[in-house]
């Protein structure tokens, strides 16, 4: 049986109160880093090899680095807009071990040198941001989060901001608009984050998952937890496994674990008699691999190595009772409907993708838009502002890539369908 | 949702009116309240400015939607003008830009609740609920909550995965004021791992009481 | 604080070094080696650049990403490639997706011919649209102000006007509601965008999105001529280019100086001329049966002489307006060498001591526009900037939100009292403490000077300058806003009663505004000459004015009216508050028998020499 860190405890009844949490040893990874410096927890985050579990996959040890050091106004934001289709990873932390998000959050702040925090939650989550609130104002009570921080030098505040419902503001600078209390459109990069973030100052920003990962990184030494996974993607991670398979669900697992293993083992595959036909390895934004792909290790290189992505670790099956363009026309609409409109190519580009799917449905199409769709693709990827505009151009293009012909003999048989209509249909 | 177009997009502006700068507090009368209220969050960030969400949050509570009068209100009290909290309101799908039912259901249609009957599990809200105005029914993008697919989030609480037989008992709990399908709420459901809290702990007796 | 200064750097584009200061936009840096990369949403008078178009995507060696050229500052040695493959579909790309909802009705489109999104889809657009879905359709146009129509078909989303409102005018009015696909430009719930800077989106905007309601369907761009000069509606002096058909002026719009305005227009500045183009007067007029009938201008030109040469001595002359340099020179020899006659002025305030004036006039005291912005804290006094010179109202904000400058405003009641001084002293050395910085510029109004306290209230401010150490910093010092467009170049004309050309000595002093306008109205002034202004008081002698249009004080008093010029008809120079002298152009023919006012004031003074034995 591989590792649990994260799922450890996550179904004891009352984990979610500090009572049961400090029991289960909680606050014990921030006490031992208050007792470090700040400059040896970072080594510590550094030698773990821990990678962004929002999505981006960065190195989490090298962002804390990147922050400027001295006495000015820091800040850390944890990103816990949790958006990406498929992804519900961090809504069970949350609700669950709320304190872990905490501790690990004021164990990073200590190592940036960071003074004020936001936990910026999605406005959805309504559950597990008044879970969040009780938790917070319980380690306030008990001293954890404030002045002075059990007796150190280290001081912190922390407020939970609920958003509104916009997929846009999972991305971290329009996260920090939408903080700031703006619409939630991304920036221009550089200047990235870390030199002017929130309030144009340095900023820290992390995943749930990622700072829960912390209090567990101190406890077992940044070089023990390297150990977990393969040589660049370390650690335990949490999958979200949704679709068509038969135990949905959250799922821990060490990082280079087959995914077969996952899709299967863990979730239960498609139901009896289906069979995967393609599969979205990081979320509805990476893109589809096959059944073919079914043995490539779950972690962030061989996942690019396929061509996808490991993304926020969310696995979505789609078996193969479900035409592709069922699929593809959903993800479109989705990115459609979230694109913040403030760069052209994604703006203008996911609503033409969604035109000519709607229009292959109608059966108005000819192979050639299939053509000009893939085109489309190839004119948003690399072209846009931010990554929403790619987070559709490459699952779209991906499946145009792999099921061109399943696409092509829908639309020869929907402009069948659509010709033999009888002629008052048609008027 | 995404197919008809927005209000106000073929509308001139009422040249008859004033510019919209910031409201004067003495002639934009604001519930005691939602004042306060709006103030608490404004005195929380360092930046007044980015209480714009739990404001219009707030707002939206007392009106019932972000109608023009609710955002006036917002922009009083944060002393902004209220086309910058109208230009806010319009960004997110929770802020009603439409006067909207009492209890929100949002039926999660993304792809992976999709491909589990969430189509037609929208379908069948909508035309349970009719126009009734206790039912503010909206297609949602993914809620977090795959692993309960189909499901929808009504006023926050989350239940799936859901049936089209379910919706019926599902609005009448809504109406009677209950508890909705508590059997089928998110709170109450295991990690799906099976190899979750496996840690063995000695146990304290009050919380085995607890559970 | 400091000013940028950019170092000379070189960098390869398409395969030539070209130098250009480091760190400029690669869009700016590539002109230096007339290479054009096609912008939309890039305008630096706007601020830092957002991105957001896509436009300019270019090549830059070592990063494998396309670069978008408004956002990447050059550095020495980079390699930049703006003629590539890759670059050329990425720009096609997205001049295809801009036109995907754009309607191309060129045709009966305001823009057509000065239209960047034409000259770009020409110049860099795919030549066809592959796009064959239904195109979004508005009602268009619609009012957004009494000014401004939109079209929002064919807007494209640039953010330009949007940044305008939120960051250049701060009037938060004008927002992008809604998202993606469905962002469309708009005020509040049907409010109409009014502000006093509100036209510059007009000229902001890229495409035909907002055109100005005034100007609308008046003029092709190649039925017009440009014409650039100054407007002299405000002591602001921002430069202007003149649309110009037929020998009218139909439209008015920025003439970019960063010295003086930064690119900007007040709407004052932008629809005033135009419309105030009706009601004209366009001939002498001479009081006749009690009224003002139009009569030639040999006989209006006698009759004036006549007049004045009668009241000699008794003859009170006032200048304002945006009478140039070279007519106040003009009067002041009309006046003090042709009539003998001390009492003119040019300030409304009235008099100051010389040595006042000149002490204000210091050179090490002088601050210019641009230190508005760079100072660590500006001091406005007495001033409102939005009414008084409202360009310099966007100055100060840019100053406030892009350079940290310190803002305080104080009334001239406040600097008289010695308690509320010391508080205002107080406020002004902790702010400079709090951003480390020395330089303060005081911006205050001639107003100040005005009244039995001027005198008084001149000296508090020169000591208040002497205290914060204004004559030895760099960046620090006076500007004061006169009440007129020309103030300071009608004083440093020799326009006062006490001073004659550059603030020199003269033999006998006169009585200033407020003096004349009572002497003429007790009967011991005789004849009023005015130049840009209206009559200041009432009295039973002769009325001689320069006007454009007929005031009702005009129309009740005056006795002799020659017609005056419009600005865009003058020739001449006039001087900045801050003391830079710039040049109005004549863009525009008289209007009807309208003649050189400088021609008129020397004629008379020919006349009268004539008439009155030296």
């Amino acid at each position: 049986m591989s590792k649990r860190l994260l799922f450890e405890d996550i179904d004891e009844p009352g984990l979610n109160t500090l009572a049961v949490y400090e029991r289960r040893g909680g606050y014990e990874s921030l006490r031992k880093a208050l007792r470090m410096s700040p400059e040896d927890v970072l080594k510590n985050l550094e030698a773990s090899g821990l990678r962004g579990r929002g999505g981006a996959g960065f190195a989490m040890g090298k962002k804390v680095s990147f922050l400027p050091k001295g006495s000015i106004e820091k800040y850390l934001v944890c990103n816990a807009d949790e958006s990406e289709p498929g992804t519900f990873k961090d809504r069970e932390l949350m609700q669950k071990t709320p304190h872990m998000l905490i501790e690990g959050l004021i164990i990073a702040s200590y190592a940036a040198g960071a003074s004020r925090s936001f936990i910026y939650i999605r406005g959805e989550y309504v559950l597990q941001a008044d879970v969040l609130d009780t938790a917070l104002a319980e380690a306030r009570a008990a001293g954890y989060v404030g002045e002075r921080i059990l007796g150190s030098e280290h001081s912190l505040s922390l407020l939970v901001h609920r958003g509104a419902g916009a997929y846009i503001c999972g991305e971290e600078t329009g996260l920090l608009d939408s903080l700031e209390g703006k619409r939630g459109n991304p920036r221009l990069k550089p200047p990235f984050p870390a030199n002017q973030g929130l309030y144009q100052g340095p900023t820290l920003i992390n995943n749930v998952e990622t700072l829960s990962t912390v209090p567990s990184i101190i406890r077992m030494g940044g070089e023990e937890y390297a150990q977990l996974g393969t040589e660049q993607s370390t650690g335990t991670k949490l999958v979200s496994v949704s679709g068509h398979v038969r135990r949905p669900g959250n799922y821990e697992i060490e990082l280079g674990i087959s995914s077969r293993e996952i899709i299967y083992g863990l979730a239960g595959g498609p139901d009896e008699g289906r069979e995967v036909k393609c599969w979205f390895p990081g979320g509805s934004s990476s893109p589809v691999l096959t059944a073919a792909d079914l043995d490539v290790p779950y972690d962030f290189e061989s996942m690019a190595k396929a061509g996808s992505m490991l993304g926020s670790g969310a696995i979505i099956v789609v078996d193969d009772s479900t035409p592709i363009l069922d699929v593809a026309l959903k993800t479109a609409k989705f990115y459609r409907h979230e694109s913040c409109g403030k760069c052209t190519p994604c703006r203008e580009g996911t609503n033409w993708t969604v035109k000519m799917l709607e229009r292959i449905d109608r059966g108005e199409a000819t192979p050639m838009d299939l053509e000009i769709m893939a085109s489309v693709q190839e004119h948003i990827i690399g072209h846009c502002l931010c990554v929403l505009g790619d987070a559709m151009a490459m699952p779209i293009g991906s499946m145009i890539a792999k099921f061109k012909g399943e696409f092509e003999a829908h639309i020869e048989r929907r402009r069948m369908e659509s010709q033999t209509l009888p002629a008052e249909a048609v008027a | 949702m995404s197919a008809t177009a927005p209000r106000g997009w073929d509308v001139p502006a009422d040249l008859e009116k004033d510019p919209a700068t910031i409201p004067d507090p003495a002639t934009t009368p604001v519930p005691e309240e939602l004042r306060r209220e709006i103030e608490a969050h404004m005195a929380l960030y360092p930046d007044t400015r980015s209480a714009a969400l739990p404001a219009l949050a707030a707002a939206q509570r007392v009106h019932g939607w972000c109608s023009p009068e609710a955002i006036e209100q917002a922009a009083c009290v944060m002393g902004v003008t209220p086309a910058e909290l109208d230009a806010v309101v319009t960004f997110y799908d929770m802020l009603e830009t439409e006067p909207v039912g009492r209890t929100s259901v949002y039926v999660c249609t993304n792809i992976s609740c999709s491909l589990r009957g969430a189509d037609a599990l929208y379908d069948a809200m909508r035309e349970a609920a009719g126009e009734d105005a206790a039912f503010n029914v909206r297609a949602f993008e993914c809620l977090g909550a795959c692993d309960i697919a189909p499901m929808a989030s009504v006023d926050g609480v989350y239940v799936g995965p859901l049936t089209t037989d379910d919706v019926p008992r599902l609005l009448e709990d809504i109406r009677a004021g209950r508890d909705v399908m508590p059997e089928k709420q998110l709170a109450r459901r295991p990690v799906a791992d099976p190899n979750a809290s496996s840690r063995e702990f000695p146990r304290h007796a009050a919380e085995d009481g607890a559970r | 604080m400091p000013r940028p200064v950019a170092k000379t750097i070189t960098f390869t584009i398409d395969g030539r070094e070209v130098q250009a200061p480091e760190n400029q936009m690669l869009v700016d840096a590539a002109k230096h080696g007339d290479v054009e990369i096609p912008v939309f949403c890039y305008e630096p008078k706007l601020g830092n650049p957002v991105g957001a178009c896509r436009m300019c995507l270019v090549e830059v060696e070592g990063i494998p990403k396309l670069q978008t050229g408004c956002s990447t500052p050059v550095k020495d040695g980079m390699v930049v490639n703006t003629q590539s493959e890759r670059v050329k579909e990425a720009q096609r790309a997205v001049v295809e997706f801009l036109l995907i909802n754009h309607p191309l009705d060129c045709p009966v489109c305001d823009k057509g011919g000065e239209c960047p999104l034409q000259d770009i889809t020409f110049g860099w657009g795919p030549g066809i649209s592959r796009f064959v879905e239904p195109k979004r359709h508005f009602v268009k146009p619609l009012e957004l102000s009494s000014k401004i129509a939109i079209d929002r078909e064919r807007c494209i989303l640039c953010y330009r006007c949007v940044r305008f409102s939120q960051e250049i005018s701060e009037d938060h009015q004008l927002v992008l509601l809604e998202r993606g696909a469905h962002s469309y430009v708009s005020t509040f719930d049907g409010h109409p965008y009014e502000a006093p800077f509100s036209g510059n989106i007009v000229e902001l905007c890229p495409v035909g999105a907002l055109t100005s309601r005034p100007y609308r369907f008046r003029a092709r761009p190649w039925d017009v001529e440009d014409a650039g000069s100054v407007c002299t509606l405000c002591p602001s002096q921002c430069n202007v280019m003149l649309t110009v058909r037929d020998e009218r002026v139909l439209r008015v719009q920025a003439r970019e100086n960063p010295e003086v305005d930064d690119g900007w227009l007040c709407d004052r500045g932008r629809f005033a001329y135009p419309e105030s183009a009706a009601d004209r007067i366009t001939e002498p007029l001479l009081r006749d049966g009690g009224e003002l009938r139009p009569v030639s201008w040999e006989r209006a030109l006698e009759e004036a002489a006549t007049r004045l040469a009668r009241a000699g001595g008794r003859t009170g002359a006032l200048a304002g307006g945006g009478a140039s340099n070279e007519e106040g020179l003009a009067l002041a020899r009309l006046m003090r060498e042709a009539l003998h006659s001390p009492h003119l002025d040019s300030r409304p305030a009235g008099r100051l001591e010389l040595e006042s004036h000149r002490a204000l006039a210091a050179a090490a005291l002088q601050a210019q526009v641009p230190d508005l912005e760079f100072a660590h804290a500006v001091l406005v006094l007495d001033c409102d900037p939005i009414a008084d010179a409202p360009i310099l109202d966007l100055r100060l904000r840019k100053g406030v939100r892009r350079h940290g400058m310190k803002l305080v405003r104080a009334s001239r009641d406040q600097l008289l009292d010695e308690t509320r001084r010391g508080e205002l002293i107080e406020t002004l050395l902790a702010d400079l403490r709090s951003v480390a910085g020395e330089e303060v510029v005081i911006l205050w109004h001639e107003r100040l000077a005005a009244g039995d306290d001027g005198e008084r209230a001149v000296q508090v401010l020169l000591e208040l300058a002497a205290t914060l150490g204004l004559s030895e910093t760099d960046g620090a010092g006076l500007l004061e806003v006169p009440a007129h467009a020309n103030g300071r170049g009608l004083r440093e004309a020799g326009v006062l009663p006490n001073a004659g050309p550059d603030l020199g000595e003269i033999d006998e002093e006169g009585l200033d505004a407020p003096g004349i306008a009572r002497a003429f109205e007790q009967g011991e002034l005789s004849c009023l000459y005015l130049l840009g202004v209206d009559p200041p008081s009432a009295g039973a002698g002769t009325i001689i004015a320069h006007a454009s249009h007929l005031s009702d004080a005009l129309r009740e008093q005056a006795d002799v009216v020659f017609p005056a010029e419009a600005y865009p008809e003058k020739e001449g120079e006039i001087t900045h508050p801050d003391g830079r002298v710039q040049r109005v152009r004549r863009g525009v023919r008289h209007v009807g028998q309208t003649r050189d006012e400088l021609w008129v004031l020397e004629d008379l003074m020919g006349r009268i020499g004539a008439m009155v034995p030296a």
